[in-house]
């Protein structure tokens, strides 16, 4: 792609104003030493280099990429322990006296390596299943909605900074609306509306569940989006190279897609990467409410965890952790990305 | 009387709550069984000699602050005497503040329950063919305000328990609109405004109910609260009433907020000498409604102040361990006259082969173990439709011995049917409760294996308002209901009746069947004597020749008491607290 004007620009930032240089001599050299290595190369680039010399961000880049892998091959590696979230008649394996824990396993016996995370207690359910297959549903959800929300939050925002006017200010008085709405309640008041209507074919409704709480995720993620957007083209569209574009008469849908775009790549990249975190925990926490998908799911699991803090804590570990280690990995990785590509904010 | 606990039951009730092998003991092999069921008592005496006041309970010393922990069951609505019809609501009020005609005490010596006066100076003076029933009123009833309470206020009362369309969810909808005279045209106080009504006639004390039928139960029916007084005019309105109905009892209520909180005070205007089986020991009494279930059991574990004087109905089942172990004697397992019911729709599965099919199919031990039951202790497989304590019930098995989940042969007898392939059946159950799920994916798993195909509906309002419903048009699409009923009291004409006559609410079998109907018709008519007998004689004609609706377990409710709660026991009539004698030990 190519990136007119801009290569210098952030450049010359990197080597004269980044905070960095101001350091000491000894820095201002070695950076001196950078530019020269760096010469030619496309920011993106520039950045990425960044990005890997950042240790912590490549051992969260490795922890996402384990997850997205398990996520992936959860039914692979499910087969590979020969364990399934199918349900079975609990009884063989429940001690019902003994407050639903399982006959075998923990919390009350030791390591069985036919189910290697445990049972679940009352359903006898293999947590190690549920936990493979509750990623996927997590990683799912929040990478098909991080998508849909990023598209719509950057057409949004284009549209809105580049048409001023009247059409900037409908689609921020849009933005603005939905930003009003409390997520929490549109969510929960939309599952018994769901029910209602769609409920009497079971099969069905499955569906339409998993796919609505990916629409009510995307619906209340991309105004953030937007907005950032909108303001970057805003400040974007009154520069020379935009304008120089318009002179020669370039189409709109052009300037937008050739000229625009491509400078707001770092702001896109660091919004979605944001927001996949805040989605899987959305998602979990939706669960934990009791609306979101049928099946498996940390926060399903978690909800019903809760119960057992004291008699089976590893219960209630397993999801936990999970959730705990994919967020702040995402989290982190986000800082990252947004440390390499806007250097000026470098902490 | 049904038993209404939205949270955990409505797994229950959702799922209907099943019946499993085991009983007391042979449950699976290596399990050490730990806990066993409690067999109700049969029956209850009479005692109309009983005079007031109630035996001092020994060593009970007054004082102290009583307080009761109801898990996950918001109570009733509204406190209205007529209204009642819940066993948390009637089993509370009934022993704290609305006084009826009759109710129930436990003989302190031998600790049975008896059917003893209450307002009442006797049990009533039924003339011979039950057609008439005349009661006393007491004197030196008064009401919280210090009036005395009149033979016209109660006659009042009794009357409210005719207005099905004010009270629509009262028990008088059952038994005052089916028994008492001109009831099917005369609405009620409330409905039919300044109507004259000729059934209930007042004679000095003497208070005479006419009845359209012979009606030999007037007594039993007596110890409801409905059949209790009413303050005459304005101020027993419908539905403020509801709100601080006044008390006739030894406790009046300070506050009272609906699904909240019901506090209640020592009533001073309440004398001792007119009641022969309540006591005012403690000076006062909170019950907490709607209470987390795994709060309320860390608060009774802990053995804390507020777990001293504390009692909860209920416990959370992963606890019941923890709780043997700590609290020992004081976690009490109370039988309850009632019985968990599957109902095939009868209409729809028309061949008796395969309803028995899906008695076969039901994997009762799992759905009891994942829906936090315990199989043996809280649950027992069922084999006849009137639980076991009823007066005449007929101990038989429909195939020579207790159905149990067999996969096999429910499919013989699928293929008997000429059914193949996969049988469908629909159900509903209740998507908000993470237990009713779970037990959901174990009836569909357990019923695959047996040649049904399940297919659950999920609903976010309790199965009730569904399976209540006629219009509704979920309802019509379900082949698979259930019930959960107790008796009123124990007379098979509270339990029959309400589950299997035609067109009654809670006969979710919708079966319909004129000999069947007839039976219980001419059963009341019958020398009282005889009439026990003849309810469990139909129980077994229903079920062997029919087999509408498939008894699934009878159960035991839980109750815990703390250390410094004095004369607790359960109550056989409710399967609650028998709260007449509780006091705090000082």
């Amino acid at each position: 792609m190519s990136i007119p004007e801009k290569i210098e620009t952030l450049q010359s930032e990197d080597l004269h104003e980044g905070p960095r240089d101001k350091k000491s001599r000894k820095d201002k050299k070695k950076s001196r030493a950078q530019s020269q290595s760096i010469e030619g190369k496309s920011p993106l680039r520039i950045a990425m280099g960044r990005l890997v010399r950042d240790k912590l961000a490549m051992v969260c880049l490795f922890i996402v990429l384990v997850f997205v892998l398990i996520a992936i091959f959860a039914g692979v590696i499910a087969n590979f322990f020969n364990v399934s979230t199918a349900s079975v008649l609990p009884s063989q394996y429940i001690d019902a006296f003994n407050g639903g824990l399982p006959k075998t396993g923990p919390p009350l016996h030791g390591y069985d390596p036919e189910h290697p995370f445990g049972l679940a207690p009352h359903t006898a359910d293999d947590n190690l299943a549920y936990w493979l297959y509750g990623c996927r549903t997590s990683l799912t959800i929040a990478t098909i909605s991080t998508v849909a929300a990023t598209l719509i939050g950057v057409v949004v925002g284009l549209i809105s900074g580049y048409g001023s006017g009247g059409l900037d200010r409908t689609i921020s008085f849009i933005t603005d609306f939905f930003l009003t709405i409390p997520f929490l309640l549109a969510a929960l008041s939309l599952a018994p509306i769901l029910n209602e209507r769609f409920a009497d074919n079971p099969a069905q409704y499955h569906t339409i569940k998993y796919w609505s709480l990916i629409l009510i995720l995307t619906f209340f993620g991309w105004m953030g989006t937007a907005r950032l957007i909108r303001g970057e083209v805003l400040s974007l569209r009154e520069r020379e190279f935009i304008q120089s574009a318009q002179v020669i008469g370039m189409p709109t849908w052009r300037i937008l897609s050739k000229e625009l775009l491509p400078n707001l790549v770092a702001p896109i990249v660091i919004s979605a990467s944001l927001m996949l975190p805040a989605f899987v925990t959305a998602e979990a926490g939706l669960a934990f409410l009791g609306i979101g998908v049928d099946g498996a799911s940390w926060g399903q699991t978690i909800n019903k965890a809760t119960d057992y803090f004291q008699l089976y804590p590893l219960y209630l570990w397993e999801p936990l952790l999970g959730i705990v280690l994919l967020v702040v990995a995402l989290n982190l990785l986000g800082d990252a990305i947004r440390d390499a590509l806007d250097p000026k904010t470098r902490r | 009387m049904r038993r209404s606990k939205p949270l955990a039951a409505l797994a229950g009730a959702a799922l209907l709550t099943l019946a499993a092998c085991g009983g007391s003991g042979d449950s699976g092999g290596d399990s050490e069984v730990k806990g066993d069921f409690e067999q109700a008592a049969s029956g209850f005496a009479k005692d109309p000699e009983a005079q007031g006041p109630a035996p001092e309970v020994p060593g009970a010393t007054e004082g102290g602050t009583l307080t009761v922990y109801a898990q996950g069951d918001p109570g009733p609505n509204s406190l209205d005497p007529t209204e009642g019809w819940s066993v948390l609501g009637n089993s509370i009020q009934q022993a704290y503040m609305n006084r009826s005609l009759t109710q129930y005490m436990r003989d302190p010596d031998t600790g049975q329950f008896l059917l003893v006066p209450d307002l009442a100076t006797d049990l009533g003076r039924p003339n011979s063919d039950f057609t008439e029933w005349t009661f006393t009123l007491r004197d030196g009833v008064k009401w919280e305000d210090g009036k005395p309470v009149t033979p016209e206020e109660l006659a009042f009362g009794i009357q409210r328990s005719l207005d099905s369309d004010t009270f629509p969810a009262g028990p008088g909808t059952e038994y005052s609109k089916t028994y008492f005279l001109d009831a099917d045209t005369y609405k009620g106080p409330y409905t039919d405004k300044g109507v004259d009504y000729q059934g209930i006639t007042v004679d000095g004390n003497d208070i005479t109910i006419k009845m359209s039928k012979p009606f030999p139960d007037m007594d039993w029916w007596g110890s409801f609260m409905a059949m209790g007084p009413a303050p005459l005019g304005k101020v027993s309105d419908p539905p403020a009433y509801g709100k601080h109905p006044l008390s006739t009892g030894p406790y009046k209520i300070e506050s009272f907020r609906s699904s909240e909180e019901l506090v209640m005070v020592k009533n001073d205007q309440w004398d001792p000498a007119t009641d022969p089986a309540r006591h005012q020991y403690a000076d006062k009494v909170v019950i907490k409604f709607n209470q987390d279930p795994n709060k309320t059991d860390q608060v009774m574990l802990s053995g804390n102040t507020d777990a001293q004087t504390g009692i909860s109905i209920g416990i959370n089942s992963a606890n019941y361990q923890k709780f043997q172990d700590t609290v020992g004697d004081r976690l009490v397992k109370q039988s309850a006259q009632c019985t968990n019911y599957t109902t095939p729709d009868y209409t729809k599965i028309t061949d008796i082969n395969i309803r028995k099919a899906i008695a076969y199919a039901i994997p009762y031990e799992d759905v009891w173990t994942v829906g936090g039951e315990i199989p043996g202790v809280t649950r027992v497989p069922a084999n006849t439709l009137m639980p076991p304590g009823m007066a005449g019930r007929k101990d038989f098995y429909v195939d020579g011995e207790q159905i149990t989940y067999n996969p096999d042969k429910a499919k013989q007898l699928l293929a008997d049917a000429g059914v193949t392939g996969q049988y469908k059946l629909t159900n509903v159950y209740y998507e908000p409760d993470p237990l009713a799920r779970d037990t959901q994916k174990v009836m569909v798993e357990g019923m695959k294996a047996a040649g049904f195909d399940l297919t659950g509906i999920p609903v976010e309002v309790s199965p009730y308002d569904i399976w209540l419903n006629p219009d509704d048009k979920t309802n019509k699409k379900l082949n698979l209901r259930g019930v959960n009923w107790c008796s009123d009291w124990p007379s098979g004409l509270t339990m029959l009746p309400p589950i299997a006559k035609t067109g009654a609410a809670y006969n979710t079998a919708q079966f319909s069947e004129k000999a069947v109907d007839d039976k219980m018709e001419s059963i009341t008519t019958l020398p009282l004597d005889e009439q026990p007998g003849a309810w469990g004689d139909l129980d077994e004609e229903i079920s062997t020749q029919y087999f509408p609706i498939i008894p699934t377990a009878y159960r035991n409710e839980m109750l815990v008491y703390g250390e410094k709660v004095g004369a607790f026991y359960g109550d056989p009539a409710f399967g609650a607290p028998y709260y007449k004698d509780l006091f705090v030990k000082q």
